[in-house]
């Protein structure tokens, strides 16, 4: 089978495993609104009878269209390797001969798809509860830098996971930890400026910060705490700096796990 | 059921969990670390969309010891139904799923037993996340609090596992084991109990939802307790505890039944491989 015939049959094998098997598109959409509503209902606690609420619902929808690609990186991508491990497909991937990424050039146009229906479902429910969200695309040179690093960052981030993932044998714990710590302290869910001075100085020491901070600007939710320049520069540097580390470090646990074997995945 | 069969079904448990933990630590981690975590996540994002005091004056409670709070009762609750409504499908996976359909043990005690485990870590955990942030916010009687919460916490896991045990043979009778639409229930659950938005604030038609969840009755009892201090609302607390009960003792024969009648569908189209 030619390498594009393989990347099309995954293509469509998650596709239909994923989005319409089972209902996956429709259970997958009210599972998203039901958790965005745990999350977006005691948030409402906090806003004053003052402020706007499309302003309120722009924030949000940065805040989610930001963890939402988080979530994509963390479970489409890096579990993956747990799920393949789990099901014993990882062998089958190996031994025919073909890069593991190949499986992933299937797999991340289905993530993609869901991305786009995630986002639009957040939007939907946002302008239900709140208004419609106050964003616009303010600076389309910018938004396309940032789209572009965020990407880079995220496929950096899913191959660190995922080579934990592959070294220890279940990351789950990590996982969800490392998906809930990561977009909070790192400015994903809130501007930069609105945190504390420490908290700035974390994010900036991260390469999260910058696409995430771009993304903001560019719609106009918000400014960027360093100058733009300042921001486009390290965050292309950093992020691509950050992908050739991840892929380094995945290309060792690839290894090992050549010479030492699959682990035993556990419950969690 | 004899006792010694239960201790046993008990000490096979504690063996599989706390083995598991032990082996891997991150998971204890995770347990102590997500209360903090998400009470930051909730005051970072509700701070720069509105102010505290605002959610003072809404709810009475500071933002800080109510989502410590809310979280760690969460994170009780959820050792229960996730052990409950995901053992199915792990066991499956494993291929331990046939031999735990033929086992003869009565299946109230296996579902009630099974999330105790988890729910010891999850209650001993308390120490490292109620306990300091009550005790820094209301002195001596934060300690005491905090020991009400997880005891509190402890009866809310317990009393969700029959109607777990319902739910679990109910969606997956109807619909086999599917995690997606677990990925549904979870969440509505966890909005339902009133922990992270308070039950009084909720509308009526998930209100009412929220009466038939037993653990959302000791929720309900610890927001009470944290608004109006310990020696107030004492008797409507534990009116509270006493109706979670009942509803727990309630769902036991349907949760046992549903149960069943999941396990009788696994023999008759087979366990997959």
């Amino acid at each position: 089978m030619g390498r594009f015939e393989a990347v099309k049959q995954v293509f469509l094998a998650y596709l239909k495993a994923e989005l319409i098997r089972s209902h996956g598109l429709v259970i997958g959409i009210l599972s998203l609104s039901v958790w965005l509503s745990l999350f977006i209902a005691p948030l409402l606690l906090f806003r004053p009878p003052g402020v706007p609420p499309e302003r309120i619902s722009g924030l949000a929808l940065t805040a989610v269209m930001i963890f939402i690609a988080y979530s994509v990186a963390t479970w489409d991508w890096a579990w993956e390797l747990r799920w393949l491990m789990f099901h014993g497909v990882l062998e089958h991937v190996i031994v025919s001969g073909n890069s593991i990424f190949l499986l992933y050039a299937g797999v991340i146009p289905a993530s993609l798809l869901w991305y786009g229906i995630s986002v639009g479902t957040s939007a939907l429910l946002l302008t239900v509860f709140l208004g419609p969200p106050a964003i616009s695309v303010a600076d389309p040179v910018t938004l396309l830098i940032a789209v572009l690093t965020m990407v880079v960052v995220l496929l950096a981030y899913a191959m660190l996971l995922g080579a934990t993932t592959i070294g220890v044998g279940s990351a789950g714990p990590v996982l969800e930890l490392v998906g809930f710590i990561l977009p909070i302290a790192t400015g994903g869910l809130v501007p930069l400026s609105y945190m504390p001075k420490p908290l700035q100085t974390l994010a900036l020491a991260t390469p999260f910060s910058y696409p995430a901070e771009l993304i903001r600007y560019s719609l106009g939710v918000s400014n960027t705490v360093l100058p733009l320049w300042e921001t486009e520069v390290i965050g292309v540097a950093y992020s691509v700096t950050f992908l050739l580390a991840a892929y380094a470090l995945f290309k060792v646990q690839l290894k090992r796990l050549l010479k030492e074997g699959i682990r035993t995945v556990s419950m969690w | 059921m004899k006792f010694s069969e239960f201790v046993e079904l008990l000490k096979a448990e504690f063996m599989f969990v706390y083995g598991d933990v032990f082996r891997r630590k991150s998971l204890l981690l995770l347990i102590i670390i997500y209360p903090y975590m998400f009470t930051f996540f909730v005051l970072l994002l509700g701070s720069a969309m509105g102010s505290t005091q605002v959610f003072i004056s809404r709810v009475g409670v500071d933002p800080v010891e109510f989502f410590i709070v809310a979280s760690f009762v969460i994170i009780a609750v959820l050792s229960v139904t996730d052990d409950i409504l995901w053992r199915p499908i792990f066991d499956e996976n494993m291929g331990t799923l046939p031999y735990i359909i033929s086992s003869p043990v009565s299946r109230i005690a296996l579902y009630v037993v099974m999330p105790l485990p988890r729910l010891t870590i999850t209650l001993a955990t308390g120490a490292a996340t109620v306990l300091p942030v009550l005790t820094y916010y209301r002195g001596i009687e934060g300690v005491v609090m905090a020991l009400i919460v997880i005891g509190m916490a402890a009866a809310g896991g317990l009393f969700f596992s029959t109607l777990a045990m319902l739910i679990m043979g109910a969606i997956y009778s109807m619909s086999g084991e599917s995690w997606r639409v677990l990925n549904v229930i979870r969440p509505l659950l966890m909005i339902l109990l009133g922990a992270f938005y308070p039950r009084y604030l909720m509308p009526l038609g998930a209100r009412m939802l929220s009466w038939i969840l037993p653990p959302s009755h000791p929720v309900a009892a610890i927001q009470l307790m944290l608004a109006n201090g310990l020696s107030a609302e004492v008797s409507t607390a534990l009116m509270l505890l006493g109706v979670g009960a009942a509803l727990a003792v309630l769902y036991a024969p349907l949760g046992r039944s549903a149960v069943l009648a999941w396990e009788r569908k696994k023999l008759e189209s087979g366990v997959s491989a």
